[in-house]
């Protein structure tokens, strides 16, 4: 028996345990106890007072440009799952919202007086945006922009990148993207979201199917399988250019592909042996490994953060469970014994934890686990219903998945501490196989 | 006071240190002299950076077309010759006794026709990942082209290909529609 999800535990106090670093002496006093445990994680948010950037000129633009910075900023924030955001208050009204503050933001922008610039770069406003410590209102991070109007987003991105940066010693996810499949019946394209579900782009336009889009460990391609005349193939797109190629094509099935993280080699799952095996594959598409041999189906594999194993998934019992075998194809084990149905593992950033989609009475539902195969948890509601394709943000923290809770799949993102999901991808047609961007 | 934190979770070490450092800045504010208005003066602490705008990689539409593929179902409809669709249980990619009757008849007119080509197309039902449908699909339409080989259908005249979960022919969440959806279909390449 999987345990549900478990609702937050006995909350604890990031917040306290700051204000008390912030007073040596008192935390000296207290010494809080740090147990390490395999539980979810009762996680406080941080308290952050944000107050959109003073205009200093540039007339409406500016004004509506500064709205636009505080915004991005303020989701970014409370995306992150690290901060509660405190809206500052007006002039004029009572501050005691932002008492409970242990830090700060705030800015100027400084736009060119209507009318005065010619070119978008010389309309271009300086935007100053700066993460202060509260409330002593000490200078802790500050950065200035040139952004035109369609670098806003990404200016206020970056500074909230670099304020998770600051704060936890670890990379922002502000400026990362997924790539997902879009459409039903003959059409499947790809398409392209800013992780925050604005941007959204179209990336082919072949009138085919084209799913499991999968990123390069560098950002700059996009592995996917698409169907050429009934025939499915790896194909390649680069994102600078726009430009498709074909990988490989073999008869049968062509599926995957996942990315080997030195970014030269590919798993697929091909059936041109009769059966489907996990095999590894160059990215000229000559060189094919084969790494399993079973009549069962194989599918689904995802190679570990370091490159040495590989999970997957293989009905060799009868029905699909999570194995994992090192990446030479040897020392093969099996994962999952729980339920008849466990299959699209996804490791996670870290190597530690493994994500997949678990069925059980007609039901799809997300479960986490240590890469060991220990410490089973359900990450989502039945309510939720039917939650697949699950792929991990590089921050280790936020899971995409498609969920057709709403009766068509659309794309969510979970934040696997909290166990809250927001919805990312809107409109009626099916999202399906995305995958989150380095 | 007590603090529980996964082990996955870095998040907290870095909040730690932060912690740290923050206890060293208030020291510092502390022997400044406490005015810690937004001053850019500040020599202590960490300086504006120069003017910058981060640069993120545009993307694209696909700039060539891959050769259209069009699939008219109307004008492959095999039923001309009495060809007719096969069906399977649920993850179950093995033939019936009903299915082999069909695939029986089947076989009989492509043998009198050896004009006929069929892709044998394996479907899914919604149920289960995308991914293993695929393969399930394919393991649907190889079961069907097997047969008919073994029945003496040449292979020549059986192509095969999968759609899994992909290309549903009724639309619906109930076993009704999953039914019609879990199949061969045989259509005209």
């Amino acid at each position: 028996m999987i345990p549900m999800p478990m609702k937050k535990r006995a909350p604890t106090t990031g917040a306290v345990l700051l204000v008390m670093a912030l007073l040596p002496a008192l935390a000296a006093a207290a010494d809080p106890e740090i147990i390490l445990g395999t539980e979810k994680v009762a996680w406080e948010r941080i308290d952050i007072r944000v107050q959109a950037p003073l205009v200093f000129s540039g007339g409406e633009e500016a004004q509506r440009a500064a709205e636009l910075v505080d915004a991005v900023v303020r989701d970014d924030l409370h995306y992150s799952g690290l901060f509660n955001v405190l809206r500052a208050a007006a002039p004029g009204e009572a501050q005691a919202d932002s008492l409970q503050a242990s830090f700060g933001i705030e800015g100027t922008l400084e736009g060119r007086p209507p009318g005065t610039a010619v070119t978008a770069d010389e309309a271009a406003p300086v935007l100053s945006l700066k993460l202060l410590s509260y409330p002593e209102r000490q200078l802790l991070l500050g950065k200035r922009y040139r952004p035109t109007a369609d670098q806003l987003r990404v200016s206020a991105h970056h500074f909230v990148n670099e304020v998770v940066q600051f704060l936890t010693m670890e990379p922002g996810i502000c400026l990362t993207r997924i790539v997902f499949s879009r459409g039903s019946g003959d059409r499947r394209d790809l398409w392209c979201v800013d992780y925050d579900g604005e941007n959204l782009t179209r990336l082919t336009a072949n009138r085919t199917l084209n799913l499991f889009p999968a990123w390069s460990p560098e950002g700059d391609r996009v592995a996917f399988m698409s169907y050429r005349d009934g025939q499915q193939g790896t194909y390649m797109l680069d994102v600078h250019n726009g430009r498709v190629s074909l990988v490989g094509e073999t008869p049968g099935s062509n599926l995957g592909p996942g990315w080997h993280p030195n970014g030269r080699e590919l798993l697929l799952s091909l059936s041109k042996s009769g059966q489907h095996e996990i095999y590894r594959m160059d990215l000229r598409g000559k060189s094919q490994r084969r790494l399993t041999v079973s009549p069962a189906i194989e599918v689904s594999p995802d190679w570990s953060p370091n490159g040495r194993d590989v999970v997957f998934t293989s009905d060799r019992t009868g029905t699909p469970q999570l194995y994992i075998m090192d990446a030479d194809g040897s020392g093969r084990r099996r994962l999952t014994f729980e339920g008849r149905y466990n299959d699209a593992a996804a490791w996670s950033p870290s190597g530690e934890q493994i994500v997949y989609a678990w069925r059980e009475e007609d039901l799809t539902q997300l479960v986490l686990m240590n890469a060991t195969g220990e410490d089973r948890r359900v990450l989502t509601e039945p309510s939720w219903r039917n939650c697949e394709d699950p792929r991990w943000a590089p921050d280790g923290r936020h899971v995409v998945f498609a969920s057709d809770r709403t009766g068509v799949f659309k794309l969510y993102v979970l934040d696997v501490i909290e166990g809250t999901a927001r919805q990312l991808t809107h409109g009626d047609e099916p999202d399906t196989t995305p995958d989150w961007s380095p | 006071m007590s603090t529980v934190i996964g082990t996955s979770n870095s998040g907290m070490r870095g909040l730690l240190l932060l912690g740290l450092m923050l206890g060293a800045l208030s020291l510092c504010a502390g022997c400044g002299g406490g005015d810690a208005e937004m001053a850019d003066d500040t020599t202590t602490l960490p300086a504006e950076t120069v003017e910058q705008t981060p640069v993120v990689p545009e993307v694209p539409v696909e700039a060539e077309t891959v050769e259209p593929v069009v699939l008219d179902y109307a004008s492959m409809d095999p039923a001309e010759y009495g060809i007719e669709d096969v069906f399977f249980a649920f993850d179950e990619f093995s033939l019936s006794e009903e299915a082999m009757t069909i695939l029986a008849a089947n076989a009989r007119i492509m043998r009198e026709h050896a004009e006929l080509v069929y892709l044998v197309e394996g479907h899914c039902d919604e149920r289960g990942t995308v991914e293993y449908n695929l393969a399930l699909g394919e393991k649907r339409s190889a079961a069907v082209r097997d047969y008919l080989t073994s029945l003496g259908v040449p292979s020549t005249q059986v192509r095969i290909t999968s759609y899994g979960e992909e290309r549903p022919f009724a639309h619906g969440s109930n076993e009704s529609a999953w039914a019609l959806n879990r199949r061969g279909h045989f259509a005209r390449p």
